[in-house]
């Protein structure tokens, strides 16, 4: 490990440098120009920072204040794929806007694409963070701009309500997550994680007494941060208003932006109790984390997935129906987590992992990365089409527009707009997890890393994880029955609608980029799936047993030799 | 250089059949263009592989070094410790690669399917050429070039599954290509249902082998870690007659593989669909149903010769199955009036005569039923697109009985239908003189084991002594004169026999069938089904071009375009207005512009001709050295170690010759007493059949019995079902289907909208959870 000294520490941070340049060059060239492009900055910022986090990416084993590990490098190129694809989508939206009112010209376009450009820095930072402070600073401000951009983004009342419900809920999970914090911190006696880490590990009899006073606190609190901002049970009561109340670029990215946060938040803490070293002595703060994180992990999960699947099968309005299928997915991520829990429990008392690591963190990551590309192609989709309305002859007078918000209102897409009923459709049954679809791969290695727990015999915890497993296969049905609703509806009803797209290019764009996305992982889930393993094996201990320089992204994997290269001078201090 | 060749195959119809899907309607006239340049490119390159495909054979009998050569596409997927082996070894990943492979056999294959491929490209340029649905056709087409080039590249079981079945799909899509006419759509339904069976049985297979073998791939893989998983095909289990599950599973899973074989090569009881896939645009049915795709079934036997080999119970029912469908096809093709259904009867009775050889396990068989393969891709896709050419002229007419004489009309059809009908009836020295001499010996050599081995054909039981080698040859260069050899080859080959007779090896629960008996039987089946092919070949071209010159009313300008080729009893004026506008989707009808019936344009008939000379010339030219023979022996399948040694010398069987040419000649006698320059529509010789002719025509009534047996069951069944879920399961099912409802209509109360009740909510949840973590911790 070497630890990092300020420029290198800056050196680190190249990627969100980049971010915030591009957004304070967004908020002044908006104040003074005008500028309606600064989605296209926006977009300009990310892009060039996913260059540099991918073709420069440092080293691993860097370590301080910041974490240049497999895992960091993987959910920040993660991150900002996911920021292009959405910062895509939200161009199109304010293109949207713009046509919608046209008599009040939309000015907010620079400010949104700026306060956008700082959340995707402060998730970007939450992935490298390895400081307690540095990781609250982070999810905050994904948080707070998440608010903004809820209020700015629309105007009207709904717009308000949803802007306002999201940030006082946000402040109270903060504030929950921040105890839980308060707990750690009061277990390591620092806010490093890796100090944290090795307190917890450690046998001494003093933690042990703090360890058994604080670690359902500090687990406990954790676990409610990060599922408001997976949007799972107890505080997932947002999602359905917020969607509903905001536009479809924003609920893209309220379904896939604060997720990675939570899954972020709750692996590096599984992370901490493991420890780097596979099969080492473990203490009991450490399996008490563990043996607590797995069955709260496992119930929310449950309850997540089953509330949000029978939510979602009497709804209506597409957004709201899908913000109860993201807290759904929420539950599949927590089974995911639950997995990573037990499995790391079994092997820090019973020895090694089976395969020699644990597959729930990779498992869950990966499932994030599809369903996430599968979620911001359906809300692209949907941005893109913006209205549809009525057909009218040159006799009648043109009836209003209505936005494509119901599943009504898609009957009939397939005739009068096939390229986005085929995007929909191909993304809605990724979701549902129809093979070969990436959304079948995700579930597929969910229940398989939930089935590894305990595999040789049966213990009280395999069967709880056999009983999880069914649940999401239940689930699974229970959730392809409303996409399904929504597919026929497309295909198999008629319209008197009239063809309309005028969500803008940028929106169309994203679209076609999610579509051969999911194409991608489609014929070749192997490499996501690869990058994502080693990238959950990173954060949960096998980075001391891999020998090699690990890499940092999957597109890295090309550039091989450059890493190793660049790898070489590394100054090692003592 | 070769890897590229072989990805181009495949790659470059699937880029064909996109652009013609995403521009089709754009390129106008000109919609035939990607399809046939794609289809044309692919072809040269499947020619350039047949080059590098060869082994360093030539040792002279047969047996050569497996030339293989995979190409790794990309790793689809990789799941790990699927497969916890029952040895108690380290658990296995389920590893899913993308992978191409060339050997002989593959070669071979795509060679042809290229090929008449494009020919058929070509020539559906002319007859296609009314029809407003171009672009679909020819997207079609090239869409099933590439998946049977897939399907037989492949080097996976899993890969072959999924090209099986969209081969499948291409094939349920053309035949129902005219939707909009209710026969064509229930043909459709009807392949697709009877594929289904088979279908099922090779998915049931594929797991089989998964759960035998641990692997799906043809080829030895590497695992990440470096061990070796020797592939279900692959050299080194090959070379390992006992690494290959025989026994109980093995002829499971070869039955299986049978199963989907008989479905998709149209083999009883599941032949049902053939006939009526006849509904779909006469290039589809020589391309989809008489030359490529129903040749999978053969392809995946050959494909798995060693497996087959290893349980000679399988084999004996291959054979069985090949033979009786030879037969029984070639019986109900005796007194079929429609002219493209005499057709489908003999392709049916072909691929079971391939069926037979393949049956017999020997290396021989394999080679023979490919060889016979090749040359009927030519001369049955030479037929189907002469029959095209005759209802193009027609007027869709295709009923034999409402035209004849026409070699006076359209002579370059003619002449090139009757070399495609001389090949067909094995008549020398066109094509299917010398693969059908091949089958027969084929079958001759297992009826006979000891005749073959000595040379005499005398049927007394095996002789104790090593017999003397005397074979006659016809092709002195190419026979050994290596007497060790031949007579190693006779022992080893005496072992098979022996095995298969339920002596030594053998234990699979059928391998009492695979006696001498039974391929003697099986001889004499296949000896009159030649004669049966050769009558009802000919009985068709004396109908269609003797007699005099009777034209169908439709054949005459306009005023029938649009006529169903099956409604021949219905031509009534209400049909007259159908003239001229194409978009009814009907089959593409003569008489644009022309007011008389006449010769197809030369985009038809070229191929025609070129497909005349490949059927003439095939046989003899893949003959000489057994050339095409020692090219297949090279394939590992081929090369297995349990394969190699069913190998006996090359010879040509003077007495077999002469009895299936004597077959063909009676037959072909029989057709000229009873059809030759007659009225088509008269009295025909069928009639002395007495009531053996309404069985012939009505098809064994194996329609009528699978209605009965199958369909009448599952209709009532599903009937007693429907009841029976509509009262129980139903109300069972809406109350547990109420539950998710319900209980979302309870979760959904909590969605108030009210601010603090959320909070509150989510703070008592969160407070609840530490209470139950502390619980747990502390107490």
């Amino acid at each position: 490990m070497t630890p990092a000294t300020s420029p290198t520490t800056f050196a680190l941070l190249t990627p969100e440098i980049i971010l915030v340049i591009a957004a304070l060059a967004v908020f002044l060239g908006g104040a003074f120009a005008g500028l309606r492009a600064g989605w296209l900055v926006a977009l300009g910022g990310i892009v060039a920072a996913l260059f540099v986090a991918t073709v420069a990416a440092p080293a691993d084993g860097v370590s301080g204040p910041l974490t240049i590990d497999g895992f960091s490098g993987f959910v920040r190129w993660l991150v900002l794929l996911l920021g292009a694809l959405v910062a895509l989508v939200q161009a199109g939206d304010g293109f949207r806007r713009a046509v919608l009112r046209e008599a009040q010209p939309y000015q907010s376009t620079a400010e949104e694409a700026g306060v956008f450009l700082l959340l995707v820095a402060g998730l970007s930072l939450a992935a490298v963070a390895n400081d307690l402070v540095l990781l609250f600073t982070g999810l905050e401000l994904v948080s707070i701009p998440t608010a903004i951009l809820l209020g700015l983004k629309r105007t009207d009342a709904a717009g308000q309500e949803a802007g306002l419900k999201y940030f006082f809920l946000s402040l109270v999970a903060s504030s929950l997550f921040l105890y839980g914090v308060v707990c750690l911190y009061g277990i390591g006696g620092s806010t490093e994680m890796a100090t944290i880490g090795a307190r917890l590990r450690s046998a001494e009899p003093g933690t042990v007494v703090i360890g058994a006073a604080l670690v359902p606190l500090a687990a406990g609190l954790i676990l409610a941060g990060a599922a408001f901002r997976l949007a799972a049970f107890p505080l997932h009561f947002y999602a359905p208003d917020v969607y509903q109340g905001t536009s479809p670029g924003n609920a893209a990215l309220l379904s896939t932006l604060p997720k990675v946060a939570g899954v972020i938040v709750l692996l590096r803490l599984a992370g901490l109790a493991i420890g780097p070293v596979a099969g080492a002595p473990v203490g009991y703060a450490a399996t008490a984390t563990l043996d607590l994180l797995w069955p709260a992990a496992a119930v929310l999960a449950a309850v997540s997935m089953t509330i949000g699947n029978v939510m979602a099968l009497g709804q209506t309005n597409l957004r709201r129906l899908l913000a109860c299928s993201s807290i759904a997915h929420a539950g599949y991520l927590l089974v995911g987590i639950a997995a990573t829990a037990a499995l790391g429990s079994s092997a820090a008392t019973g020895g090694a992992a089976p395969g020699g690591a644990i597959s729930g963190g990779g498992a869950t990551l990966f499932y994030l990365a599809t369903y996430a590309v599968a979620t911001i192609g359906v809300f692209a989709a949907l941005t893109y089409l913006g209205h549809r309305w009525p057909v009218w002859s040159a006799t009648v007078p043109r009836p209003p527009r209505e936005e494509a918000s119901t599943i009504a209102d898609l009957d009939g897409l397939s005739a009068t707009n096939p390229i986005v009923a085929f995007a929909i459709a191909v993304c809605l049954l990724s979701l549902a997890g129809i093979p070969p679809l990436p959304g079948f791969w995700g579930k597929l290695s969910l229940v398989t890393s939930a089935l590894e727990v305990d595999a040789g015999g049966w213990s009280p915890r395999r069967l709880a994880f056999v009983a999880l497993a069914v649940t999401l296969v239940i689930n699974a049905a229970i959730a392809a029955a409303y996409y399904l609703r929504i597919i026929a509806a497309i295909y198999f009803r008629s319209t008197d609608r009239g063809v309309q797209s005028d969500g803008g290019v940028g929106a169309g764009v994203g679209m076609i980029a999610c579509l051969v996305l999911v194409g991608l992982f489609t014929i070749h889930p192997q490499g996501l799936f690869r990058a994502a393993r080693r990238a959950g094996g990173a954060v949960l201990g096998a980075r001391s047993t891999a020998g090699a320089p690990t890499l940092s992204s999957p597109v890295s994997a090309v550039a091989t030799v450059a890493v190793d290269a660049a790898a070489a001078p590394e100054p090692r201090l003592p | 250089m070769r890897s590229l060749l072989l990805v181009l195959v495949p790659l470059l119809p699937l880029l064909a059949g996109l652009v013609t899907v995403f521009a089709g309607r754009r390129l106008g006239p000109r919609v035939h263009l990607p399809a046939v340049v794609g289809i044309g490119a692919a072809a040269i390159a499947a020619l350039l592989l047949l080059f590098t495909a060869g082994g360093a054979s030539g040792t002279g009998h047969g047996t050569a070094a497996p030339v293989e050569h995979t190409v790794e596409l990309w790793r689809w997927a990789t799941i790990d410790g699927a497969l916890t082996p029952a040895d108690g070894s380290a658990p296995r990943p389920l590893s899913l690669g993308v992978t191409l492979r060339l050997d002989p056999l593959t070669a071979t294959l795509l060679v042809v399917i290229t090929s008449i491929g494009l020919l058929v490209a070509v020539y559906s340029i002319g007859y296609m050429h009314d029809d407003p649905d171009q672009p679909r056709f020819f997207a079609l087409v090239s869409m099933f070039v590439f998946s049977m080039a897939m399907l037989v590249a492949s080097s996976s079981f899993l890969l072959v599954y999924v090209f099986w079945e969209a081969v499948g799909a291409c094939s349920y899509l053309l035949i129902g290509f005219w939707y909009r006419r209710p026969e064509a759509a229930r043909a459709a339904k009807k392949a697709f249902l009877v594929n289904r069976v088979g279908d099922f049985g090779l998915a049931i297979a594929v797991f089989l082998l998964w759960l035998t073998y641990g692997t799906l791939d043809f080829h030895d893989t590497r695992l990440a870690d470096g061990t070796l998983v020797p592939g279900i095909l692959g050299a080194a289990r090959l070379a390992d007659p006992t690494a290959i599950v025989g026994g109980a599973i093995g002829t499971a899973i070869c039955l299986l593989l049978l199963l989907a074989a008989c479905g998709k090569s149209a083999q009883v009881p599941l032949h049902v669909w053939l006939p009526d896939a006849m509904e779909g645009p006469t290039p589809a049915s020589a391309l989809i149903h008489a030359a490529t795709m129903v040749t999978a079934g053969v392809y995946l036997v050959t494909r798995c010769a060693p497996l087959f080999v290893a349980a000679p119970g399988a084999l004996a029912v291959v054979a069985l199955v090949g033979a009786t469908t030879a037969l029984v096809a070639g019986l109900i093709g005796t007194v079929q009036t429609d002219l493209k259904r005499v057709l489908a009867y003999s392709t049916i009775s072909q691929l079971g005569y391939m069926f037979a050889a393949l049956g017999t396990g020997t290396l021989g068989g394999f080679t023979a039923g490919i060889f016979h393969l090749v040359t009927h891709a030519c001369f049955k896709a030479l037929l189907f697109l002469g029959a095209g050419s005759v209802m193009h002229a027609m007027g869709g007419v295709i009923d034999m009985r409402r035209f004849g004489g026409l070699r006076t009309v359209m002579p370059v059809t003619a002449a090139t239908f009757l070399v495609g009908a001389l090949a067909l009836a094995g008549v020398f020295p066109f094509a299917g003189f010398f693969s059908k001499d091949e089958i027969l010996a084929a079958l001759h050599s297992r009826g006979w084991p000891d005749a073959h081995a000595s040379g005499h054909h005398d049927e007394s039981p095996a002789a104790a002594t090593p017999p003397a080698v005397r074979v006659a040859t016809w092709d002195r260069r190419a026979a050994p004169p290596l007497i060790p050899v031949a007579s190693g080859s006779a022992a080893s080959h005496r072992a098979v026999a022996v095995s298969a007779s339920g002596g030594a090896a053998a234990d699979g629960p059928l391998d009492w069938l695979a006696g001498p008996r039974l391929y003697r039987t099986l001889f004499w089946m296949s000896l009159f089904t030649a004669g049966l092919t050769a009558f009802y070949t000919f009985r068709a071209v004396f109908m269609t071009f003797t007699g005099p010159l009777r034209l169908p009313p439709e054949a005459h300008g306009h005023g029938a375009h649009g006529h169903s080729p099956h409604g021949h009893d219905d031509h009534g004026p209400s049909h007259g207005g159908h003239g001229g506008h194409g978009a009814t989707g009907h089959e593409p009808a003569g008489g644009h512009g022309a007011a008389a019936s006449h010769e197809s344009p030369p985009v038809m008939t070229r191929p025609l001709v070129i497909l005349a000379v490949a059927s003439a010339l095939a046989g003899v030219v893949l003959f000489i050295g057994h050339g095409l023979a020692r090219f297949l022996a090279a394939t590992p399948s081929l090369a297995a170690a349990n394969v190699a040694a069913t190998a006996v010398p090359p010879v040509f069987h003077w007495d077999l010759a002469i009895q299936g040419t004597l077959a063909a000649a009676i037959g072909i006698a029989l057709a000229a007493i009873g059809h030759y320059g007659r009225r088509s529509d008269g009295p025909s010789v069928e009639r002395f059949l007495g009531p053996l002719q309404t069985l012939f025509a009505r098809r064994f009534y194996f329609d009528e019995i699978e209605h009965a047996a199958v369909v009448r069951p599952l209709e009532w069944l599903a009937a007693v079902a429907a009841t029976v879920d509509r009262v129980v399961i139903d109300g069972l099912v809406r109350s547990v289907a109420h539950v998710p409802v319900a209980l979302g209509g309870v979760v959904r109360r909590f969605q108030g909208g009210v601010l603090q009740r959320y909070s509150v909510a989510g703070v008592v949840g969160v407070l609840g959870m530490l209470v139950a973590l502390a619980w747990n911790l502390w107490l």
